[in-house]
């Protein structure tokens, strides 16, 4: 088992960085499915299960970022205890849905963890250190590689039972915790975006921005174009002003 | 008050198209150093890091530019090629700093849902239940035929939009050469329209508490808060956050702040 697991592992690694880089979307159950079953010597159950995987999934999508349960851990985890343990589709799936909530509850914690890293980043920036800032970048992905290497090794090399308890040790009131803070951190970046940008004379334009979403629930894009309409007033008006009177402007124009 | 203008206003010499094609293999990376506090931002000069250094010689603007390129930024991973191609022809022609990141945060929101429908809504599911339906079936196909299928769109999309932005981006840069004060403005109002619909769209804060008496039943969230604002806790966080900003709090310290919330919140299931 020792050297499915580390194969299996390593799978789990590639695709963990897969997930948010590269995402050229191997790390999808359909795919992995096929990956798991050569791995463990059983394709057509691995695709059946990867199949079945895909389908749950495909509705799970990282929108806004809004994390879903993790559909790596989830699809490595599903499949490998699906040809393990020899049961139905659906009982892999009941197995896999724990394990990827949990997973997904680290990964907001290692996203909180990693903003510390940003300041080191500016200081690089700073200083025009241009290696620094790609160590920083490869940092993240070794990191990702070993968490998502180590997470889906234990479980198969331990064994499905004995890792499922650990799961479920964790209180439910953390994992919910984590996701509502996740729900709620873009917050943070935003409000570091109007520290640099906001002054007096544009927080009309902020407010309208934001009725157009919270009471209309507009798109972002035509709250855009909204936005964009109004700057082009702006600017044409402003332009007009400074260049006193309309005839030059009809010629520039011309030209 | 800080200049806003580089040191050196020479236009640079313009990127090859190989050096553009680099620039995307270097967009894969775009989430390499994901976080809470500044999002995609390290990534994001990863990825546009090699053509900063080729336009500005001067050591004095690249390490002014790669400063502000650390700044949030977060958009949908395919499209950020055209962001990239924009961005880059604007820091060739050497233009104003808040007209350039005025333009970067205006296109980085709506992409980003573009990209959202566009991909996740639309392109993924097709491929990938045409993918499942045959491997269900245990046709070892169905995995080939949804990554042949989804990367061909995926990786025409990055290229295509890399050349296209940073034509259009050259183009556009030509126009409005006048008035560049007049364009970071325009910019400005963009993207501070475009931040005030982030907030009310993507930022979750509900409570889910029910008060109960008797009969009665009060949904603070829908029958309440919804009643006063749609949108309320959001925005009431945000200018929170905003406002520890300025007073001088580091972004850590919201982040500490926002998981306590959330596990306060959840532990007494009011959120």
């Amino acid at each position: 088992m020792l050297v499915e697991a580390l194969l299996i592992a390593l799978w789990a690694g590639i695709v963990g960085i897969d997930l948010f880089n590269g995402l050229t979307h191997i790390h999808r159950p359909v795919v992995t499915g096929l990956v798991v079953g050569l791995i463990l010597g059983d394709v057509t159950t691995g695709l059946i299960i990867g199949g079945t995987l895909e389908l749950i999934w495909m509705g799970m999508v990282p929108l806004a970022g809004a994390q879903p349960p993790n559909v790596v851990i989830g699809g490595v985890i599903g499949t490998a205890f699906g040809i393990i343990i020899g049961q139905e589709p659906t009982v892999a799936v009941g197995v896999a849905i724990p394990f990827a909530v949990a997973v997904q509850g680290l990964i907001t914690l290692f996203f909180t963890l990693f903003s510390p890293v940003m300041h080191k980043a500016d200081q690089y920036a700073l200083d025009a250190n241009y290696k620094g800032i790609e160590r920083i970048n490869y940092l993240g992905l070794v990191i990702l590689f070993v968490f998502y290497a180590l997470i889906a090794f234990l479980p198969i090399f331990l064994g499905a039972e004995q890792a499922a308890t650990y799961v479920e040790s964790v209180p439910q009131w953390i994992l919910d915790g984590l996701s509502v803070a996740g729900g709620i951190m873009p917050a943070i970046g935003f409000a570091m975006l109007l520290k640099i940008m906001m002054k007096t004379e544009y927080i009309m334009f902020f407010i309208i921005g934001f009725v157009l979403a919270a009471y209309l629930n507009l798109p972002i894009l035509a709250i855009a174009l909204i936005g964009l309409a109004i700057a082009l007033y702006d600017f044409y008006t402003n332009k007009k002003g400074s260049n006193q009177g309309p005839r030059e402007e009809e010629i520039t124009d011309g030209i | 008050m800080e200049s806003n203008a580089y040191q050196d206003l020479t236009p640079a010499e313009g990127l090859s198209g190989k050096q553009l094609r680099h620039l995307v293999w270097r967009s894969l990376l775009l989430q390499a150093s994901f976080n809470y506090e500044r999002m995609q931002a390290a990534g994001w000069l990863y990825s546009i890091l090699p053509g900063l250094r080729h336009i500005h010689k001067n050591k004095k603007d690249l390490s002014t530019s790669m400063k502000e390129h650390m700044e949030f930024f977060n958009t949908h991973p395919f499209l950020v090629t055209f962001i990239m191609g924009v961005i880059l022809a604007m820091e060739q022609n050497k233009e104003d700093r808040n007209a350039i990141r005025g333009i970067k945060i205006a296109m980085m929101g709506p992409l980003g849902g573009i990209g959202d429908a566009l991909f996740y809504l639309t392109l993924l599911p097709i491929t990938a239940g045409i993918g499942a339906s045959l491997a269900i079936e245990g046709n070892i196909f169905g995995p080939i035929v949804f990554l042949i299928l989804f990367n061909i769109i995926h990786f025409g999309v990055r290229f295509g939009l890399m050349g296209y932005g940073y034509r259009m981006g050259i183009k556009a840069v030509a126009k409005l050469k006048e008035g560049t004060k007049l364009v970071s403005r325009a910019a400005s109002i963009v993207g501070l329209t475009v931040v005030g619909g982030l907030i009310a769209t993507y930022v979750a804060f509900n409570v889910g508490y029910v008060w109960k008496s008797g009969e009665a039943e009060l949904a603070i969230q829908t029958d309440v808060l919804d009643q006063i604002m749609p949108g309320l806790l959001p925005l009431a966080y945000t200018l929170l956050m905003y406002w520890l900003l300025k007073k001088g709090r580091s972004p850590i310290t919201l982040i500490v702040l926002t998981v306590v919330v959330g596990l306060v919140g959840a532990y007494f299931g009011i959120l």
